[in-house]
C-alpha cells in the first residue's frame, strides 16, 4: 500500500492504494465511481475512458499511482452543478446515441476530450477520433451526430 | 391534465438520464455484503480426458474459501444443462441427440474454456491466483472444430451416443416437388455459401452474484441474463430446488443480442457455492472468458440450388446446410441451423416448392445458440446471394430478376413455399422505395468518380423477410401508488432497446398519463409471474401488447369508479384523452381523479376495494409477424489492396406500426452494423489442428468501429400494419442484420464483376478480396 493524492471530479482525494491497482479499479472499487465501465482486458473497448489532466485515457491502461497529483474527470463529474446534463450528455440523449449504456460513459468522455482538442470536427474527424471506443448497439451514427451537434451547441455557448 | 399523445413519435428515452450520468447499475456494479469472488478453472484443451485434479496447493492459498471440482459436482447428481430446441426430430422420425452436459467437467472436456472447477476466495485476485494453482492432469484427445470435417470417417468423436457427431438430421419442405422441379427446370443455379462463425460481443461481459439465506432456504441470483423467468425454471429444476426458492433478477444489461439468452453453467455453480458457504459469491467474466464461453452464432455451410424457367421465374429452392452446434446442445441446441434457418427460406419471393435440409453436428467448440436473427439472416443470405449469382450467370439485371419473382400485395395473405404464413406486406413497393432513395440516376457519375480514384464502385439492393419469434405469452402489470406513480412491470427484457420508454409510451398514451410518471420494472421473477424475456424481436409485439391490455383493463375499471362518483352507469362513461365523461350528462372526471378515488375505500362502489385499478394482463400471441424490408448500398473497392469501404447505405423497413421511430431507427442501425461486421470483419476462429481458440480478445476479433460505418438512411414503410396484434407492430430487432450482410456482399461482387470474381465467402477481408481479384485474372 502506498498513499495516493489526486483530484477526482474536482474533489481532493487521498487514499491508500496497492501499487498494482489500475486507475479503473481504483475509481470503481475504492471511490465507488461505477460509471467507469470495464469491457475488456486489452485496452480495446474504451468503456473505461476518463479524462486525466485534459487528455482522454483508457483508465485500464494506467496505474492509479500514475495519476498521483493529477486531475481526473469521470462521467460522474461532467454534469452541471444543478444536475443538468453537460452539452455532450444532452446531445447523446437528444440524438439517441446510446442503447444499453455500457459503452456510453467512455464514449461521452472520449467525445468531451475530442471536442476540447478539435472544437469543430468533421464527420470523418469524429469517426476517426472515436476509433478507440467500441459500441455494439448503436451502429455509431447517432453518436457521431451527437458529437457534431454538441460541437455546435458548445461553440454557441462560448461565443 | 392530459399528456400529449406520444405513440408514433420520437420520444427521448427515460433510461438515458441515469445511463448518461454513470448511474446505470450493471452486474459488476452490484455488490452484496460479505461476498466472495469466484474464478473458474477452465480446460485449456479442445478435447481432453480429466485424469485427476489436485486442489491441495490452491486450497491453502490466502483467502480461499471453497473449491468445487467436477468430481464433487458429479456426486451431487444435478441435472445436465438443458436443451429446449423446438427442432428435435430427425427426418427418419427418430429423436435428436442431446448428450448430457454438466456444469463442471468430470470426465471429458470438449472445448477450450469449458469449466472444470470453481474457486471462491475473499478477493477476485486471490480467487484468480488460486484457480491458476489448481493442477489438472489431462490426457489430450484428438479434436475436430470444423463442421465440414465433423461427420468424416476418422474424425474425433465427441459423444459415443452420437455417431459421426450428428446431433440432428433435419428436413422441412416439399422434397418430391423440389426434386421434380429441379429435374425439369431450364436453369438450376448452384452456389455454396459460408455463414461465418460469430459471437455477440455485448460490451458488458456476463456475470452473476448468487446468494443463499440458510434461515429461509431462499436463493437469490443476480444475473446478466435476458431470459430471467424461463432460465429460473430450468436452473431450479437442475438444482432440484422449488422454483419459488430461487429469486432470479437482472440489473441493467449492457447489451445481449442473444448472447445472454442461454442457461449458462457459471451462475448455477455460483448458486451451489453460495448454498454451501451461505454467503454471496460473485463472478464477472473477463473478455477472454467471454470469447471462450459466450455462445457463438451462425457457423453454417450451405449448398443452395435455385431452379428457374426460361423467363427467370423461380420454380424451386433447395438449401442444404451443415450447422455447427458446438460441443453439446446449448439451450436452443440445434434449432438455429435447422428449424431456425428453415422458417423464412425463400424470403419475399413466390417460389412454389422449397426444401430445407440440414445436419447439425457436434464439434470441439463452445455451443452455438441464437445470435441476433438466429437462422433468419442465414436464410436471407441463402436466397439473396443465389439470386444475385443467378442474375449474373443468366445475364438478367438483378433488380429485374427480383421484381419478376416478388410476392405481390394482391397475393396476400400468402403461404410461402416453406410454409410461412405471411399476412401482409407490399414487397415491390418497399423495394422500389429503397431504389428511389438510392439515387440511381447519379450512379454512373459516382462510378466515374470512384474510378478516377482508382476504385471500383458497386451497388446492390436486396429485399429481406424475416419473422418474429420467442416465447408466445407475456405478462404486464400496472399498479397505482398513492403519490400518482404508475408502476409498470413486464416479463419482456430490454437489454438496451429502450422498453422503459416505449412501453411507457404505450401505457401513457392509452391512459392519458405522462410517461414520466410510469416507473418500469423488468427482469425479476418477483415482479411478474410470467416472463418470456428477450428474443425473437418480441419486446414490443408481446410486452407492448400485454401492457396495452393491462391499460385497457384499467380503463374498464376506471369507468365503473367514475360512474359511481358521477352517479351514472359504467356503460354511459366514455373514456378519451385521460378523461371519463358521462355521455348523458356531460359530467366528467379525470383519470387522476379516478386513481385518487381508487385509493379511498369510501369513494369506491360496492365490490371494489382499495387498489382496484391495479391490473395484470396476460397476452398470448396467435401468430408470428413477418417484418420485411429492402436494403441497398454502394461500396468502393480498391483493387490494389482489396480494401472495401461501404460508402452509402439505404434501408426501408416494414415493421407495421412504429411506436417510437427514433428507437426503431436505432434498432435498424445497430443491426445493419452487426450485419456489416459479419460481411466484412468478424469471424471466430479455432485452429483446426489443435482446436485452440484463436480469437480470444478484441485484438483478434474485429468488431466494427465508427470509421468502418457508412451514413445510413432509414425509412419505414407503414402501409401494411399487421392485424395479428392490437398494436399492428412487427418485430424490429433483428431486421438490420438480415438485410445488411447480403446487400454488402452483393455490392462488393458487383464492384468486382469486371474481374471475373463471382463469389467470396464472408468475412470479405481485404486479403480475401485481393486474392480473389488476383485469381480472377481479368481486367
Amino acid at each position: 500500500m502506498a498513499e495516493l493524492t489526486l483530484t477526482v471530479n474536482g474533489n481532493p482525494v487521498r487514499s491508500d492504494c496497492a501499487p498494482g491497482t489500475l486507475l479503473s479499479g481504483f475509481l470503481r472499487e475504492t471511490l465507488h465511481l461505477t460509471g467507469t465501465h470495464v469491457g475488456c482486458d486489452t485496452s480495446q473497448c474504451g468503456a473505461c475512458t476518463v479524462i486525466v489532466d485534459g487528455r482522454s485515457i483508457k483508465s485500464c491502461t494506467m496505474l492509479a499511482h500514475e495519476a498521483d497529483g493529477a486531475s481526473v474527470t469521470t462521467i460522474e463529474g461532467i454534469a452541471n452543478a444543478d444536475g443538468t446534463l453537460h452539452p455532450v450528455q444532452q446531445a447523446f440523449r437528444t440524438h439517441h446515441a446510446l442503447q444499453c449504456g455500457f459503452c456510453t460513459p467512455g464514449m461521452v468522455m472520449a467525445s468531451v476530450a475530442l471536442l476540447a482538442r478539435q472544437p469543430e470536427p468533421t464527420d470523418a474527424d469524429v469517426r476517426h477520433g472515436l476509433e478507440g471506443n467500441m459500441c455494439r448497439c448503436t451502429g455509431y451514427q447517432n453518436i457521431v451526430d451527437a458529437v457534431l451537434a454538441s460541437a455546435k451547441s458548445m461553440k454557441g455557448v462560448q461565443a | 391534465m392530459n399528456a400529449p399523445a406520444s405513440f408514433g413519435k420520437s420520444q427521448v428515452r427515460v433510461e438515458d438520464q441515469r445511463f448518461l450520468k454513470g448511474q446505470g447499475r450493471y452486474i459488476d456494479d452490484v455488490n452484496l455484503p460479505g461476498q466472495g469472488y469466484g474464478a473458474f478453472v477452465r480446460s485449456p484443451h479442445a478435447h481432453a480426458r480429466v485424469l485427476s485434479i489436485d486442489t491441495s496447493a490452491a486450497a491453502t492459498m490466502p483467502g480461499v474459501l471453497l473449491i468445487v471440482t467436477g468430481a464433487e459436482w458429479a456426486t451431487q447428481k444435478f441435472g445436465p444443462l438443458p436443451c429446449r430446441s423446438p427442432s428435435k426430430v430427425n427426418r427418419d422420425g427418430t429423436p435428436f441427440k442431446d448428450p448430457a452436459r454438466q456444469c463442471l467437467v468430470h470426465d471429458v472436456a470438449r472445448y477450450v474454456g469449458e469449466p472444470v472447477a470453481l474457486v471462491v476466495a475473499a478477493t477476485a485476485a486471490a480467487a484468480r491466483s488460486a484457480a491458476d494453482a489448481v493442477l489438472v492432469d489431462y490426457e489430450t484427445l484428438a479434436s475436430v472444430t470444423d463442421r465440414g470435417r465433423a461427420m468424416a470417417a476418422g474424425s474425433a468423436q465427441l459423444w459415443p451416443e452420437a455417431p459421426q457427431n450428428l446431433c440432428l438430421d433435419f428436413e422441412q419442405g416439399k422434397r418430391a416437388d423440389v426434386e421434380s422441379a429441379m429435374a425439369s427446370a431450364k436453369h438450376v443455379i448452384r452456389l455454396d455459401l459460408e455463414n461465418n462463425r460469430l459471437t455477440a460481443v455485448p460490451m458488458e461481459p456476463r456475470g452473476a452474484i448468487a446468494d443463499f439465506d440458510r434461515a429461509t432456504g431462499q436463493y437469490t441470483l443476480w444475473n446478466s441474463s435476458q431470459n430471467i423467468h424461463a432460465n429460473r425454471d430450468l436452473m431450479a429444476a437442475m438444482l432440484r430446488i422449488p422454483k419459488d426458492k430461487l429469486h432470479h433478477l437482472a440489473p441493467d444489461i449492457g447489451g445481449g443480442f442473444g448472447g445472454k439468452n442461454s442457461v449458462y453453467a457459471e451462475p448455477i455453480v455460483l448458486l451451489y457455492a453460495a448454498g454451501k458457504l451461505a454467503h454471496p459469491v460473485k463472478w464477472v467474466a473477463d473478455r477472454t472468458e467471454a470469447f471462450l464461453t459466450d455462445t457463438h452464432g451462425r457457423d453454417q455451410h450451405s449448398n443452395v440450388a435455385l431452379a428457374l424457367d426460361d423467363t427467370g421465374k423461380f420454380l424451386a429452392l433447395h438449401v442444404h446446410s451443415i450447422g455447427n452446434v458446438g460441443a453439446a446442445c446449448g439451450t436452443m441446441g440445434p434449432f438455429t441451423p435447422t428449424g431456425g434457418s428453415a422458417r423464412t427460406q425463400g424470403g419475399p419471393y413466390a417460389i412454389p416448392a422449397i426444401l430445407y435440409s440440414a445436419q447439425a453436428v457436434f464439434t470441439n467448440t463452445v455451443q452455438t445458440d441464437p445470435y441476433r436473427g438466429a437462422g433468419r439472416p442465414e436464410a436471407v443470405f441463402h436466397i439473396e446471394r443465389v439470386i444475385e449469382f443467378a442474375a449474373r450467370k443468366l445475364g438478367i439485371d438483378p433488380v429485374e430478376l427480383r421484381r419478376r419473382n416478388l410476392i405481390q400485395p394482391e397475393q396476400m395473405p400468402y403461404t410461402s413455399g416453406i410454409g410461412l404464413a405471411i399476412d401482409c406486406g407490399n414487397f415491390p413497393a418497399v423495394m422500389d422505395r429503397v431504389i428511389a432513395m438510392s439515387d440511381r440516376p447519379g450512379y454512373a457519375a459516382r462510378v466515374t468518380a470512384s474510378a478516377a480514384k482508382g476504385l471500383r464502385r458497386g451497388f446492390a439492393v436486396t429485399p429481406y423477410l424475416e419473422c418474429s419469434g420467442g416465447a408466445p405469452q407475456e405478462e404486464a402489470q400496472l399498479k397505482f401508488t398513492s403519490d400518482g406513480i404508475v408502476l409498470l412491470a413486464v416479463g419482456t427484457h430490454s437489454t438496451g432497446m429502450g422498453h422503459e420508454t416505449a412501453l411507457a409510451q404505450i401505457v401513457g398514451d392509452r391512459l392519458g398519463i405522462d410517461l414520466h410518471r410510469i416507473h418500469f420494472r423488468q427482469g425479476d421473477t418477483a415482479a411478474t409471474k410470467i416472463g418470456g424475456g428477450h428474443g425473437g424481436s418480441r419486446g414490443i409485439e408481446l410486452g407492448g401488447c400485454a401492457a396495452l391490455k393491462a391499460a385497457d383493463m384499467v380503463i374498464d375499471k376506471a369507468r365503473t369508479i367514475a360512474a359511481h362518483a358521477l352517479n351514472s352507469r359504467a356503460d354511459d362513461i366514455a373514456f378519451g384523452k385521460g378523461k371519463l365523461t358521462d355521455s348523458k350528462t356531460g359530467q366528467s372526471m379525470t383519470i387522476d381523479g379516478v386513481i385518487a378515488a381508487a385509493g379511498d375505500q369510501s369513494r369506491l362502489p360496492a365490490g371494489m376495494s382499495v387498489g382496484a385499478l391495479d391490473s395484470t394482463a396476460v397476452f398470448d400471441r396467435e401468430m408470428f409477424t413477418v417484418p420485411n424490408g429492402a436494403h441497398a448500398c454502394e461500396v468502393e473497392v480498391d483493387p490494389e489492396t482489396g480494401v472495401i469501404r461501404v460508402v452509402d447505405f439505404w434501408a426501408v423497413d416494414d415493421f407495421g406500426s412504429v411506436i417510437n421511430p427514433m428507437l426503431a431507427d436505432g434498432q435498424v442501425m445497430g443491426g445493419i452494423v452487426q450485419g456489416l461486421g459479419q460481411a466484412l470483419l468478424e469471424e471466430v476462429v479455432y485452429d483446426s489442428d489443435s482446436g485452440q481458440a484463436l480469437t480470444t480478445s478484441l485484438l483478434e476479433y474485429a468488431l466494427p468501429r465508427a470509421d468502418h460505418v457508412p451514413r445510413m438512411k432509414i425509412e419505414f414503410y407503414e402501409g401494411a400494419p399487421t392485424k395479428r396484434n392490437p398494436l399492428g407492430a412487427k418485430g424490429a430487432g433483428e431486421a438490420g442484420c438480415c438485410g445488411a450482410s447480403p446487400v454488402i456482399v452483393n455490392a462488393v461482387l458487383d464492384a468486382l464483376n469486371d474481374y471475373g470474381v463471382t463469389h467470396i465467402d464472408m468475412p470479405l477481408t481485404s486479403e480475401k478480396v485481393w486474392r480473389a481479384i488476383s485469381a480472377g485474372g481479368k481486367a
